[in-house]
């Protein structure tokens, strides 16, 4: 079975077929009725040749002269051509003029033969002794340009068959390709964030409407489950911060009531503990609001590189207090659309992870740049960097490498800056600066 | 700052514990556990401000504060909630209410935050030359500022750092809201940026002399001394 890539091979494909086919069949159909009748014109003029020039009785050219012009009188034969020529080629007699020399038995004669009124026919040659030959002459179309009316006919008629698949063909592939485009754009509006988007369904039924349901149906079923999903991130913060705030208002009172230094020590640990909880909360619930893509609403233009200066202007001194230095490297302006403050808040945690995952005397470089239709965002460091296996791991929720395990941090920041690059249909790619990370991440350009 | 509040909070756990802590920090506190006694509450006495949580049984806190506006009441208003999603925090400023506040808050900053609120917003900039806070004088026109009549040398962020100290001299102001409110960011950075700002500040205001202006209030925040 062959396979075809796209429907506009399938539709050419088969097209091609079909007027092969059709071409095909008009030929046959053509030559063989030509055959057809050339073999009764054959017939006739053997038989009308016979009886002109029998074998019985008198041969004698005054006599096959006289029979030719009996027969040219008769109405059964009127329409027949006889040439009776002697020995020499001469003209003896009969209705025909003059005709190019014609081989002995049938041959084919045509316009070009310029015999009177006579546009395509057979002729039948043959020696009726002394020397004489006798030609007989019929005609193959039963009126005038019968031959070229066959053909308008054919072309007429198949033409528009053809006309009328190939149109055909062209709504099927229209339909298809805009049935098609429909659940494209469905799919790309949810890819977007759209989970309220459905394939339209068409009031007639039929294939494709029902193909619509079974792929809205699903789109039904994913939405339940986000929805349920997202149930539980909201049960999650209502349910277990409200206890979890009561529990850190019981350790203050507490902590107020403490009587000695030790039970404040352990207290205050205690209070640090659910701070820390309380914060992976709001750093999930962040996660979940970024991703619910309700932000793109309040997108504006702006340029990436003047916000990478103000958050490096802002950071560089937190960072000179940890002993590492910021660099900001930009070659002029890069226009983008999004959200200020999540790209500030995206800039501030990789400039925080770079200063949580490196040792003192680490170098931080920011560099913005421009190709194209991107703004490209790379943060490299001079840092340990994190092995090529475990990179995919490092963007996952919760995915904290195990060299990290005892450092602070929920393992929440990377999923947080991947999230706000998806809202801006970004890309992220961890690599390898030899030594150091190198985080970049790839924004449309507004 | 001793201020008569009404807390209004479904929750009677949360609202005990944070009553209590609020009547720690002298302030006089009334509880309603729901919309339809914090607005019979608000009708019957006079108050300062009501902290409101958002999500209330029979009247809803977006509803309470409406009701409120509506009302032509200018009593300033901090909303509560337990999710704090972006959205809901624009929702809330817009219907009203003076600041936003995701659960759980410590007493002390929603303290400090509603002294803030009842003192007004804050310097606003634009309506005096110059601001003054002891022998600190800045001058938000000329984005120039003083020490005891000797001009410092301040970077953008370290500026507007000191202009919202001086315009709130002797109230504590907690790192969320100086992140709020010197930074712009409605995010928490984890990193200890404020106060890394606050000691380079500090550096600077006591480099010619002078004690330290600057008073830190362990676990809350920073406090300038007028």
């Amino acid at each position: 079975m062959m396979r075809f890539r796209s429907l506009r091979a399938l539709t050419l494909a088969f097209v091609l077929a079909f007027l092969v086919a059709t071409i095909g069949t008009g030929f046959a159909i053509h030559t063989v009725t030509q055959q057809t009748i050339e073999r009764l014109v054959d017939r006739r003029i053997e038989a009308v040749s016979d009886e002109v020039a029998g074998t019985f009785g008198d041969r004698s050219p005054e006599e096959l002269v006289r029979r030719i012009n009996a027969a040219t009188q008769e109405r059964d034969t009127g329409d027949i051509g006889f040439l009776l020529l002697d020995t020499d080629s001469r003209r003896l007699g009969g209705n025909i003029a003059k005709l190019r020399r014609l081989p002995l038995g049938f041959s084919t004669v045509a316009v070009k033969d310029k015999i009177a009124g006579l546009s395509a026919g057979r002729a039948l040659v043959r020696d009726v002794g002394r020397g004489m030959t006798l030609t007989t002459i019929a005609e193959t179309e039963p009126f005038d340009d019968y031959n070229a009316a066959r053909v308008r006919i054919y072309l007429l008629g198949f033409g528009s068959i053809v006309l009328i698949v190939i149109a055909g063909m062209l709504v099927f592939v229209v339909t298809i390709r805009r049935r098609i485009g429909e659940m494209r754009r469905t799919v790309d509006a949810i890819i977007d964030g759209d989970m309220a988007r459905r394939v339209p369904i068409h009031p007639s039924g039929g294939e494709f409407a029902q193909q619509a349901m079974a792929f809205n149906r699903m789109l039904d079923r994913i939405s339940e489950l986000m929805a349920s999903i997202s149930n539980v991130s909201n049960d999650i913060a209502h349910d277990l911060r409200t206890p979890l705030a009561r529990l850190k208002s019981q350790l203050a009172l507490s902590l107020r009531r403490a009587e000695t230094d030790a039970q404040r020590d352990d207290l205050e640990a205690a209070i640090a503990m659910s701070d820390e909880l309380l914060e992976m909360f709001a750093a999930m619930l962040r996660i979940a609001e970024v991703e619910g893509g309700d932000r793109r609403a309040a997108f504006a233009a702006l340029d990436l590189a003047v916000l990478a200066d103000e958050v490096a202007t802002m950071m560089r001194p937190v960072v000179a207090d940890g002993d590492r230095t910021l660099i900001l490297d930009t070659a002029g302006p890069a226009e983008i659309f999004g959200d200020r403050q999540l790209l500030g808040q995206m800039l501030v945690n990789l400039i925080e992870n770079a200063l949580r995952h490196t040792p003192p005397g680490t170098r931080i470089e920011i560099g913005i740049a421009t190709t194209g239709r991107t703004a490209m965002l790379m943060v490299t460091d001079t840092g340990p960097g994190i092995p090529a296996d475990q990179r995919k791991l490092a963007l996952r929720r919760f995915g904290r490498l195990d060299a990290s395990r005892h450092d602070d941090g929920h393992g929440l920041g990377l999923p947080l800056i991947q999230a706000i690059v998806r809202l801006h249909r970004g890309t992220i790619a961890l690599e390898d600066a030899a030594p150091g990370l190198r985080v970049v991440i790839a924004l449309p350009k507004g | 700052m001793s201020l008569n509040l009404l807390l209004v909070e479904d929750d009677a756990v949360f609202a005990q514990t944070l009553a209590e802590e609020l009547r720690g920090l002298d302030h006089c506190v009334t509880v309603a556990v729901d919309g339809r006694e914090a607005l019979a509450a608000v009708d019957s006495a006079p108050f300062d401000a009501v902290v409101l949580d958002r999500m209330l049984p029979k009247v809803d806190g977006m509803a309470v504060l409406e009701r409120l506006r509506g009302g032509n009441m200018t009593l300033p208003v901090i909303m509560l909630t337990a999710l704090g999603r972006s959205v809901e925090k624009v929702e809330g400023l817009e219907a009203g209410a003076d600041d936003y506040v995701v659960k759980p808050v410590a007493a002390a900053e929603l303290s400090a935050r509603l002294a803030a609120v009842v003192r007004g917003r804050g310097w606003t900039g634009g309506s005096a030359d110059t601001i003054r806070a002891g022998d600190i004088v800045v001058s938000p026109t000329k984005f120039r500022a003083w020490r005891d009549g000797i001009a410092l040398d301040l970077g953008k962020l370290e500026f507007k750092l000191l202009s919202e100290f001086v315009a709130n001299a002797d109230a504590v102001l907690t790192r969320a809201m100086l992140v709020e409110r010197v930074w712009g960011y409605d995010f928490a950075p984890t990193t200890n940026i404020v106060d890394v700002y606050v000691r380079h500040l500090r550096v600077k205001l006591t480099a010619a002399g002078g004690r330290d202006p600057i008073l830190t209030v362990r676990g809350v925040g920073y406090m300038l001394r007028g």
